[in-house]
């Protein structure tokens, strides 16, 4: 299968602080692949390395067998990769519809066109009844879906989610597991970042484990719960037994 | 429409007629200003530059060369519009306020320059521009009607381009950058170029304004092309009539320009400076019980939604 995201020996420092070590990993086309770890492991700086927000001191990423580094982000996105935030950050003086016109207007400068593939996008997330609302006067969950359509209007083949269900309750993380089970079955390749182990279990094939940017432990979800690297760093010793429960370790 | 077209007819008393015409070109000004201002929310305090360069580039034209200043109002748009290239690449490195900053050293630096351009552009001296009288391939217009008419074209052409301009990608693209420059690049928006281009259409309106306001007055110097007030103007009528919208630049205009003018010549000849402080009060008292402009008086909530038009709430 060919990769769609290879990261190769990625280094990246913030003064004294080395935020990613020497990371490397591999996702492949259609592959749904975790990024876990405690805070501060680097998982949201890999993102912004991806994404081209912060520019690496070492390493190459290749997405679709094309270098990333040194795109901007704009050039990333139009390259097929497109991320989301943790925080969400909607234009919010902007309706829904708009919003997410604005991310499609990336491939059809036509508006007709453009609104057309908007509304897609916002009745994939399920989000068409508030399609004419302002993005300010949104909740938490809808801001997400937001997020969401908006980075699909782009129509990716890889996307970055960057703790899509932080803040959300059980049933609304459930359906968030559903709505990337779908672009999964789509042919989306995702890579996602999140601390809900729960929902990690059910969408990641693999998961990659961060801990002070380095990589500490690289496998399937059931090899992971398992590894004594990974609980000691991240899960904590009560996680082994509880493997798949409700409870989040956070 | 029809009324601001028949006014001129209507009103023949010189001060009136001289006040709706500088209500025309500050509005028109403003338009220019809010495209970048407004809806990218790209404070710039230095429009003034692209002003003066439209005003110098076509007095030049016509005193050196008797180029007409049809001609020359064009030229002065292109020589802003590149001007604005290298100046944007400088100043949009920086963001808000130190934005903000650069940008009326930019209008400071050219005033400066032209002050010393004696031999080309006549130094702080300035220059008169040779009166024909009915010249109206020259742009001289016997009474003040012509000019009026004038402006009012430019305003026209301001706000169709800005119609156009809000009603495309383009719109949205700028609505984005101004709401959220990082998530904007995010899907997709390259903004350093739109702003670089948003920058050059306002760049290159800004000029035609300014020469328009050379030839309505007959004069040029750098104080006058360059002025500051200019800048502050622009973007003042645009926040005060709200910014990011179509019409608030106008509004903003329409009751600051008259206000200004009317305080001027009622309280101008008592004491000094009265008309200032009575003119910021009623500023400063705006802006604090509308921060988003007056405009949002007149249009309601329930009729800005034609989803598709990037809204921008009142």
């Amino acid at each position: 299968m060919a990769e769609a995201l290879a990261v190769r020996g990625l280094c990246k420092r913030f003064g004294g602080l080395r935020a990613v070590a020497e990371l490397s990993f591999a996702v492949n086309e259609g592959e749904t692949v975790a990024l876990i770890g405690p805070n501060g492991a680097g998982k949201t700086t890999s993102f912004n390395l991806i994404s081209g927000y912060h520019r690496p001191d070492a390493g190459s990423i290749l997405a679709f067998g094309r270098e990333l580094v040194g795109l901007a982000p704009f050039a990333v996105c139009a390259s097929g990769v497109a991320r989301t935030f943790q925080v969400g950050r909607p234009f919010g003086k902007m309706t829904v519809l708009a919003n997410v016109m604005t991310g499609a207007f990336l491939r059809d400068k036509h508006v007709h066109a453009a609104r057309q593939r908007a509304r897609e996008a916002i009745a994939f997330v399920g989000l068409s009844a508030k399609e004419n609302s302002l993005a300010s006067d949104l909740t938490t969950i809808d801001e997400r879906r937001l997020e969401l359509a908006r980075a699909l209007a782009t129509q990716p083949r890889l996307l970055l989610l960057d703790e899509v269900m932080a803040g959300l309750n059980p049933t609304e993380i459930d359906q968030a597991v559903a709505l990337i089970g779908q672009l999964s079955q789509r042919g989306l390749t995702i890579v996602i970042v999140e601390h809900v182990m729960r929902a990690i279990m059910a969408v990641a094939r693999r998961i990659v484990v961060l801990d002070h940017g380095q990589k500490i432990a690289e496998g399937s979800p059931s090899e992971i719960v398992t590894n004594q690297d990974v609980i000691r760093a991240y899960l904590g010793t009560g996680y082994a037994h509880r493997a798949g429960s409700e409870t989040d370790p956070c | 429409m029809l009324v601001s077209l028949a006014l001129p007819l209507v009103v023949t008393n010189a001060f009136a007629i001289d006040i709706l015409i500088r209500v025309l070109l500050f509005a028109f000004i403003g338009v220019a200003w809010n495209l970048m201002g407004g809806y990218a929310k790209q404070l710039s305090l230095g429009h003034a530059a692209y002003f003066g360069l439209g005003a110098y580039t076509s007095t030049i034209l016509l005193v050196r060369f008797g180029i007409s200043p049809w001609v020359g109002i064009l030229a002065g748009g292109v020589v802003a519009m590149l001007a604005s290239v290298p100046i944007g690449a400088l100043c949009f490195r920086l963001r808000g306020p130190y934005f903000a900053i650069a940008t009326i050293a930019t209008a400071q630096v050219l005033m400066l320059l032209f002050l010393k351009f004696r031999d080309f552009a006549w130094g702080a001296e300035g220059t008169t521009i040779p009166n024909l009288g009915n010249a109206p391939l020259m742009m001289q217009f016997p009474g003040k009607a012509g000019y009026y008419y004038l402006a009012l074209v430019l305003l026209a052409i301001g706000l169709v381009i800005t119609r156009l301009i809000e009603r495309s990608w383009m719109g949205y693209y700028l609505i984005a950058v101004g709401e959220d420059q990082d998530a904007a690049e995010a899907i997709g928006v390259n903004v350093p170029r739109i702003k670089r281009d948003i920058y050059m259409i306002s760049a290159f309106l800004t000029a035609l304004a300014g020469t328009f306001y050379v030839q309505y007055i007959y004069f040029i110097d750098p104080a006058t092309a360059f002025s500051f007030n200019v800048s502050v103007e622009a973007a003042l009528v645009s926040i005060v009539g709200g910014i990011g919208t179509l019409w608030g630049p106008v509004l903003g205009t329409a009751l600051l320009e008259p206000t200004s003018a009317l305080l001027q010549s009622w309280l101008g000849s008592g004491r000094g400076g009265v008309q200032l402080i009575v003119y910021a009060a009623i500023l400063m008292a705006v802006i604090l019980w509308r921060p988003s402009g007056l405009i949002g008086l007149l249009t309601r909530r329930a009729d800005a939604p034609e989803a598709e038009s990037a809204p921008v709430n009142g």
